[in-house]
């Protein structure tokens, strides 16, 4: 294979292999195209409800949040607070296009085991590809819940300028993600099955249809070490509290003055996403050249 | 590019045999090695592995074409993987300068739900040509194909041959450096067909690298100039392709296969041709060497059996025997058979074997072999010699003409 530039064996094997993916990715950025454009094309030919497919999922989950917060408001005896709807529609978005993302591209590569084993390609293509083409349904997604929110009255601020670095970081995770669990669904094939049970519970886990504040500290505290909390508490302090996530928040709950957030939240989601990406990728890497052997 | 081309150096490749580990106890260890680089020696056959490709050495240059034949499981497949970067090779390196261009699987990528239009960008990308490549040949691929009526139907409604037809077309409009052609001649109806040998040689005749794999040796014998003979990994003959294509369709005469059979009656030891090239319609002759075993000759004993095959098909064009022909085998002793044939037959390469046949078990017991590489003849062409006479006499014109 030509290489331009210095000699590849001089750099530390790490980097080399990043400049191996960052080349064959860049390289293959048609067909990376081409198979995001299959997998968006293919979802909304046949399907009856077309457009609505991007819809329905966060949609789903907003009637699912509102029917709990509902039940606990009721539970305590106090009515739902007036952002509730607000703030779950916010975080539905992410949460969909994660479960999206994941699902399919769990068996991104065992799906398309004739490519893999009879023509060459990068076969990051094929994760990168699936995580693409939910981002599409996911603007869809962002699209229609931008109108609702105008409706319902959510005033614009500067702290929308978040929203393109929590996406990005929310995209850069899933990827990360996306990558590594592919690839080990392709040397065992049960692990579809348990992304299956983990995504399923995973909303209990992970801060969408509550709020951490909601927590004990302990537990919120606990709750922020998911990866994913950050990204997604941010989007909705962001857009539906106008905060600026530099700044740290205090919120009055039943248990005293509870932090909401803390700016580092967000460094350590970034690195979750950039370290995850690095290793995940690297060893998609290395390990890609065995792919036909055993898929 | 001017040096593109392939060099295999001693390339071994392992496989297992039935299930791979699926278990993380297994997959911990190697892992662990493969991510600190540290592989273990890759040279030892662990229980259940197997060389499928055993110490096969190479080199294609551009404007060369080398077509690899063998039995299935002979590791052609894996060769050309290997060639690709689909696989790495455990032992040996693989140097591949270029752009590949592969007809392998040629529709490999179709997605059933999209029409033959999508299918094409989609397969292209996958083949590795830039969606702007596309759109410039998008035109030719679907004229090539011969399926511009359906090229907004869904995949799923097309005919298996319109699906290869349509892929195939996209892969012959590749622009490669190094082009790997894997058994995809076969597609499609008679007419397609020559359209898409022609194209391939048309390819083949550009100054690219070339390695081919095909059953269809008459393709190989037409296409390549040098030939590999794979048999269970290993390289069983490299060389000219009329010569390995002759020792491929030779292969099953010269294995010792007596049917477990101790009585035979008659020893054949030599078939020594003066010549191995000839032309169509030249007579050639050649003797067979033998003994009659002591005990006599047997009256089930047909005699010596001789089988003119086709090395492009395999198939037998011509069969006779001494009894047939009325020599009378010697009683006992040695003796030598000269054989004359007329070689009444088109171009190509022919297998010539020996044998003796027992005609009540309707048995034979193996004999030696050699093979012939015929040139176009003179006077014909075609597949048989039809031994023309023309004669010419001047006929009066039925009407006069105008002035005369």
């Amino acid at each position: 294979m030509p290489s331009e530039g210095l000699n590849p064996s001089d750099r530390p094997r790490l980097l080399r292999d990043l400049v191996e993916i960052g080349s064959d990715v860049w390289r293959s950025r048609d067909l990376l195209y081409q198979l995001a454009r299959r997998d968006i094309r293919i979802r909304y030919k046949q399907a009856i409800m077309g457009l609505g497919w991007a819809v329905l999922m966060p949609l789903l989950i907003v009637s699912a949040g509102l029917l709990i917060r509902l039940a606990m408001a009721t539970a305590s005896g106090s009515t739902l607070p007036k952002g509730a709807i607000a703030g779950i529609m916010v975080k539905s978005l992410p949460w969909a296009f994660f479960v999206g993302a994941i699902g399919t591209s769990v068996t991104s590569l065992t799906a398309n085991m004739n490519l893999v084993s009879k023509v060459y390609f990068p076969r990051e293509v094929l994760p990168i590809g699936t995580t693409l083409a939910q981002s599409f349904d996911s603007l869809i997604g962002a699209t229609a819940v931008t109108l609702i929110l105008a409706f319902l009255g959510v005033q614009p601020t500067l702290a929308l300028g978040w929203v393109p670095i929590l996406a990005l970081l929310l995209f850069l995770l899933t990827l990360a993600t996306a990558l590594f669990l592919s690839c080990a669904n392709l040397f065992f094939r049960d692990v579809k099955y348990i992304v299956q049970v983990l995504l399923m519970f995973g909303i209990f886990f992970t801060p969408v249809l509550y709020e951490p504040a909601m927590l004990p500290p302990t537990a919120a505290k606990l709750a922020m070490l998911n990866p994913l909390a950050p990204l997604i508490e941010g989007l909705r302090l962001a857009v539906t509290q106008g905060h600026s996530l530099l700044e740290p928040l205090t919120q009055l709950t039943k248990h005293g003055v509870a932090v909401v957030w803390q700016p580092w939240y967000l460094a350590y989601s970034a690195v979750w996403a950039i370290a995850g990406l690095v290793a995940s990728a690297t060893l998609f890497h290395r390990l890609e050249f065995v792919f036909a052997e055993y898929v | 590019m001017a040096d593109a081309g392939v060099r295999f150096e001693n390339v071994w490749k392992k496989f297992h045999r039935g299930e791979m580990h699926d278990s993380l106890r297994d997959l911990v260890p190697a892992l662990a090695r493969r991510l600190t680089g540290r592989s273990p020696k890759p040279g030892d056959l662990a229980e259940g592995d197997f060389w499928a490709v055993s110490d096969v050495s190479f080199d294609v240059r551009p404007g060369h074409a080398l077509g690899i034949i063998g039995p299935n499981g002979a590791g052609k497949s894996t060769i050309l993987k290997l060639v690709t970067g689909i696989l790495r090779p455990t032992r040996g390196s693989c140097a591949v300068r270029g752009r590949i261009g592969a007809l392998i699987e040629v529709s490999a990528g179709f997605h059933p739900d999209l029409t033959g239009r999508e299918n094409v960008f989609l397969q292209g990308a996958i083949m590795g040509m830039a969606t702007a490549d596309i759109n410039r040949k998008f035109d030719a691929i679907v004229e090539f194909s011969g399926i511009e009526e359906f090229i907004d139907t869904p995949v799923k409604r097309y005919s298996s041959g319109m699906n290869a037809r349509l892929g195939f077309s996209i892969a012959a409009h590749l622009d490669p450096e190094v082009l790997i052609i894997d058994e995809v001649l076969a597609v499609g109806d008679f007419s397609f067909q020559q359209r898409a040998f022609d194209r391939v040689r048309e390819l083949v005749s550009s100054d690219i690298a070339v390695i081919m794999v095909s059953h269809q040796l008459d393709r190989i014998a037409e296409l390549c100039s040098e030939a590999l003979l794979l048999g269970q990994g290993r390289v069983m003959r490299q060389g000219s392709a009329a010569e390995c294509i002759a020792a491929y369709v030779l292969a099953p005469a010269a294995a010792p296969k007596a049917n477990g059979r101790s009585d035979i009656p008659v020893k054949l030891h030599s078939l020594s041709l003066p010549d191995v090239a000839a032309r169509s319609g030249d007579r050639i002759c050649f003797t067979i060497t033998g003994t009659v075993a002591p005990g006599g000759l047997p009256s089930w004993v047909e005699g010596v059996v001789i089988t003119v095959r086709s090395a492009q098909n395999g198939r037998a064009v011509f069969s006779t025997s001494t009894a047939r022909v009325g020599t009378q085998l010697p009683e006992e002793g040695s003796f030598e058979l000269t054989v004359g044939l007329q070689l009444n037959v088109p171009a190509g390469i022919y297998a010539i074997e020996a044998k003796v046949w027992d005609r009540e078990r309707g048995d034979s017991f193996p004999g030696p072999a050699s093979y012939l590489q015929v040139q176009a003849g003179v006077d014909f062409t075609g597949t048989v010699q039809m031994n023309p006479t023309m004669s010419l006499s001047r006929s009066l014109p039925s009407r006069p003409g105008p002035t005369g």
